[in-house]
């Protein structure tokens, strides 16, 4: 939404620099002078700007997650020696250009920062949303990016009967795969398109994407509350209930998700 | 999330504060070997300072429901507000657990 006037067809989002406090020595400069970007800091005002990460460390204060800032990027450890950032963040970044707001992080960062409520911060300072929308909606990002991390990118299966042994069996799971460097690792990408439509509605196009082995959405199902149904599988019922619009695409590894603001 | 328990003559109230989300399955796991171990038959879940429930969080008071049944007490889920109480509806989670005002 921002400069749109001098964004080439399908940007959206023009950024006038990288901050990366948390950055080893010397990283940020490197890989703001390879993206063709100034290193800038958030009292800059000269635009939107990415925050560049290496973990959770140094990204859990709410004004990270607010404007100026409209990207959040994890920026892949061992390239220290090299001038180039490589093609990966290049094209994170490009994928930041295409949303409004955009984040890219590893599922251990996501896990640590709480992403759902990061990402409603950051929502809600571009489109304030009053007492039961924001609540409601803090629960239908949350519930979305908790099933790409827990189900999507560890791997880990919901809680089916009810019984301790079951939750001993969830809690063992979780962390043994955010232990598995390889697990924690994968990626969770969030874009965020804000549009006003022609009657002047705004509404929120979020779309999540994992890298794990996707499932098959059970399409007409509706969850059995009765005792013995299981004490998983409400998720997508309660972000159906939330969101003005549910798709699920890629084999399950994609849910996007409209929201009227 | 943090929780506080009381234990009383008839009852035993715990009071839950914070976010109760998937990410809290050690503190639940913890909470509902204490709640089975105390004396009291009636096991009463304050949710007055609880500001968030996930799936996950309706899923593990379904399991310390269980769990209560299995050792002859009973679960009470009392005082939701907000979002919480909210997703308790949407979930229809009074036809499993008791729900106080």
């Amino acid at each position: 939404m921002s400069d749109g006037a001098t964004l080439q067809p399908g940007l959206r989002t023009h950024f006038a620099g990288v901050h990366g406090p948390s950055l080893p020595d010397g990283g940020l400069p490197r890989l703001a002078r390879a993206l063709g970007l100034p290193p800038a800091g958030p009292e800059a005002g000269g635009g939107p700007l990415a925050l560049l990460l290496a973990g959770p460390a140094g990204a859990d204060a709410d004004a990270l997650w607010q404007p100026p800032f409209a990207a959040w990027v994890e920026v892949v450890p061992c390239r220290d020696a090299a001038e180039d950032p490589g093609p990966s963040l290049r094209s994170l970044m490009d994928a930041a250009a295409a949303a409004d707001l955009y984040v890219n992080v590893t599922t251990a960062t996501a896990h640590d920062l709480h992403l759902g409520a990061r990402l409603l911060t950051a929502l809600t300072a571009r489109c304030p949303l009053a007492g039961e929308r924001r609540g409601d909606v803090e629960l239908a990002l949350h519930e979305a990016i908790s099933n790409a991390l827990v189900h999507g990118n560890l791997g880990v299966s919901g809680m089916k009967e009810l019984s301790a042994a079951e939750l001993d069996r969830f809690s063992r799971d979780l962390e043994t795969r955010l232990a598995d460097p390889v697990l924690a690792a994968r990626r969770i990408a969030i874009a965020v398109r804000l549009e006003v439509g022609g009657d002047g509605q705004r509404a929120a196009s979020v779309d999540i994407a994992d890298e794990g082995a996707g499932f098959a959405p059970d399409r007409g199902h509706h969850h059995d509350p009765r005792p013995g149904s299981g004490a998983s599988g409400r998720g997508l019922d309660l972000i159906g209930s939330i969101a003005d619009g549910l798709e699920i695409a890629d084999g399950g590894r994609r849910i996007r998700l409209r929201f009227h603001l | 999330m943090d929780y506080g328990i009381e234990v009383r003559d008839q009852e035993a109230v715990v009071c839950l504060r914070g976010r109760l989300t998937f990410n809290d399955h050690g503190k639940l796991r913890t909470l509902i070997g204490e709640m089975g171990q105390n004396r009291a038959r009636r096991q009463v879940l304050d949710l007055s300072s609880l500001e968030f429930v996930d799936s996950a969080g309706i899923g593990m008071l379904l399991i310390a429901r269980e769990e209560m049944a299995n050792a002859d007490k009973q679960l009470i889920l009392r005082a939701a507000g907000g979002q919480v109480k909210r997703v308790l509806t949407v979930a229809q989670i009074a036809k499993i657990v008791p729900i106080e005002d």
